[in-house]
């Protein structure tokens, strides 16, 4: 393969304040989707359905902007197709939760019905085709110009990043989820609505994929029902080097945030200096296992 | 016994074909048999469509389709099943080379007609191959790069990126190879980058936007898809420099999110349309079928074809009657 001779100044380009933001923006997809996937695992569950979902609200999204001739103002049409678009997310996630939570049937299976099930309606509602946006002046045009804004972006994962820092940190909800996960039996015990907990948990994280559906079909114009293959596992490694075990109980926003912000500027640089993508997949899965290690570590020290 | 009880399962299935086949006395009805690789991608999907609609208009054929699902196994057992219901002719798009030989080898001992679309086998074990090439393709693509910089810079030099599919992928491997055929030959070419973007349009746009942060100046960005090519454009959009270079894709599927609309909307410079291969197909089942004394030739190979702003709007319409 040619490699580029300009490669060399990989890291100068690094901190640039462009590319950093690319960065950020980058990551901010999958960021959003490992807040509430953080949620998720702190009760001891797992969400596999979240890239399926993000999935089907790109799809929601773009089919609603596209087909649906309303002849309504413009702000109007894309808060509705926004709107259905986070219902259908939401829905899906708490369907999975509900599941999970007055069955009593373990997570991992639930949400891999719903990764597989939630993929398929995606491919149905769209015959299994790009719902495509144009650069014109159409409704479905303006939204894309609006929400694929790198700032737009950004600002949006910060602004879930604080609400969710704080959800869990500063409320009774917070508090628990983590109990939940800490310890089921203990906290049926002490009488916490375990169920209501575990259905908003998996609601929330539909819901965060959903958005996160809706910024990333701005981002690349279109619904796409292939999309976000494969994202379920990125947000589980974020949330995992972010120092959350996945047994519950232990772990915070701030850890999945840094754990997000590692992989994302560890691609960065690595592209930038043009190594070869096999090897990058090889270093991301040192990454993981090595922070993993580092966290045993600090654990059994103290 | 399981094996058994699905033996006989299959053999009164076939019986079941075979007799329905005979009650339409009069005009004879052909029974074509096609099993599909899969029918995910948009350009299966398009194979399928196309392929249901040429069948139909010729009046004579009833058509079968199954869907292997890209799984191996699942599209030899298809095979068997087709063979057992006896097709007068039978299509196979192979989802891998090695693993549908044997069974396609089986039919033509069975004395089937077999036509192998688009991807060959290991062995010839088929009556006739349509099929297109990606090295002509890439080859085609370098041309095009190169007569752009000329025009551009009145001698042959100018930067070049290169977008990626899946590496180790054929379609891939023969896009680059084809192009670089042509542009190795030319020292002032040079490719400045070629991320690898796994043919999916999110990861063309993040890659691209690295490389745009890296390379000061960009003439040409040439991607193995029609999505990459857009991803890339989109990056280059967001960053303000979509007008420093132009974007060439590989695919021309037609329809509203094929490549073909997007070089008659100013998008793309030039798409190469990879051949469904359908037409040639039909085109000579219906000879093979209705014609005994018609022998096909071992191999048709179907050529790609450029589209660019002037015929693009004219292809566009084309496939959407077709659809």
């Amino acid at each position: 393969m040619l490699v580029s001779p300009h490669a060399a100044n990989g890291s100068n380009i690094f901190l640039q304040l462009g590319n950093l933001t690319d960065v950020l923006r980058q990551v901010s997809i999958v960021g959003i989707i490992s807040l509430a996937m953080t949620f998720v695992i702190l009760t001891a569950g797992i969400d596999l359905s979240v890239g399926s979902i993000l999935a089907l609200s790109t799809t929601v999204v773009a089919l609603v902007l596209t087909r649906w001739q309303t002849g309504l103002s413009y702000p109007v049409e894309i808060a509705l197709a926004i709107l259905a678009a986070l219902a259908v997310s939401t829905a899906s996630g708490a369907l999975s939760g509900a599941i999970i939570a007055v069955f009593d049937v373990q997570p991992f299976v639930v949400t891999l019905a719903g990764m597989i099930g939630i993929r398929g309606l995606a491919k149905w509602l769209s015959n299994n085709a790009n719902v495509d946006v144009g650069f014109g002046q159409d409704v479905a045009s303006t939204f894309c110009a609006i929400f694929r804004g790198k700032a737009v972006t950004i600002a949006c994962y910060v602004l879930l990043a604080i609400i969710f820092a704080v959800l869990l940190s500063r409320t009774i909800f917070g508090r628990h989820v983590r109990a939940v996960g800490d310890n089921e039996r203990a906290a049926l015990y002490a009488g916490l609505p375990i169920r209501r907990i575990k259905l908003w948990v998996y609601s929330l994280s539909g819901l965060l994929a959903g958005f996160a559906g809706v910024l990333y079909a701005a981002e690349n114009h279109q619904g796409n029902p292939n999309a976000g293959v494969g994202y379920e596992l990125d947000a589980i490694a974020a949330v995992v080097i972010g120092g959350t075990q996945l047994s519950g109980g232990k772990g915070t926003i701030a850890g999945t945030i840094v754990g997000t912000l590692m992989i994302g500027v560890l691609t960065n640089m690595l592209r930038l200096n043009n190594v070869d993508s096999n090897v990058e997949m090889m270093v991301k899965g040192g990454i993981i296992l090595l922070a993993v290690a580092v966290q045993k570590q600090g654990r059994s020290a103290r | 016994m399981k094996m058994k009880l699905m033996r006989m399962g299959l053999v009164l299935l076939a019986a079941g074909a075979i007799s329905c086949n005979r009650t339409s006395p009069g005009k004879r009805q052909f029974f074509v048999a096609f099993s599909q690789a899969n029918n995910a991608e948009p350009y299966r999907a398009a194979q399928n469509d196309l392929m249901t609609k040429l069948f139909a208009r010729a009046g004579d054929v009833k058509l079968v389709i199954a869907d292997a699902q890209q799984d191996n196994s699942k599209q030899v057992a298809q095979v068997e099943t087709f063979i057992r219901q006896r097709p007068d002719l039978l299509i196979v798009a192979p989802n891998e080379r090695a693993a549908l030989t044997a069974v396609m080898g089986e039919a033509m001992e069975q004395k089937i007609p077999v036509i192998c679309l688009e991807r060959d086998i290991l062995q010839p074990n088929y009556t006739t191959l349509v099929r297109s090439d990606n090295t002509v393709i890439g080859h085609m693509a370098g041309e095009f790069i190169r007569d752009y910089l000329i025009n551009k810079y009145k001698k042959a030099k100018g930067n070049v990126v290169e977008i990626q599919g899946l590496l180790g992928v054929e379609a891939a491997i023969n896009r680059h190879k084809g192009a670089a055929d042509v542009l190795s030959t030319y020292p002032d070419i040079k490719i400045v980058a070629d991320p690898v973007a796994d043919w999916v349009q999110a990861r063309a746009k993040d890659r691209m936007t690295e490389v745009l942060r890296a390379q000061p100046s960009i003439d040409v960005v040439y991607a193995h898809n029609d999505p990459m090519a857009v991803g890339a454009y989109l990056a280059a959009k967001e960053l303000g420099r979509e007008r420093e270079m132009i974007f060439v894709g590989v695919d021309g599927l037609g329809g509203p999110a094929g490549g073909i609309k997007k070089v008659a909307d100013g998008i793309l410079a030039a798409t190469f349309v990879y051949p469904l291969c359908v037409d040639k197909t039909v085109e000579i089942a219906l000879k093979m079928l209705r014609d005994p004394n018609f022998h096909p030739e071992k191999e048709y190979t179907v050529a790609p074809q450029l589209v660019t702003p002037q015929n693009a709007a004219e292809l566009y319409q084309q496939t959407m009657s077709t659809q």
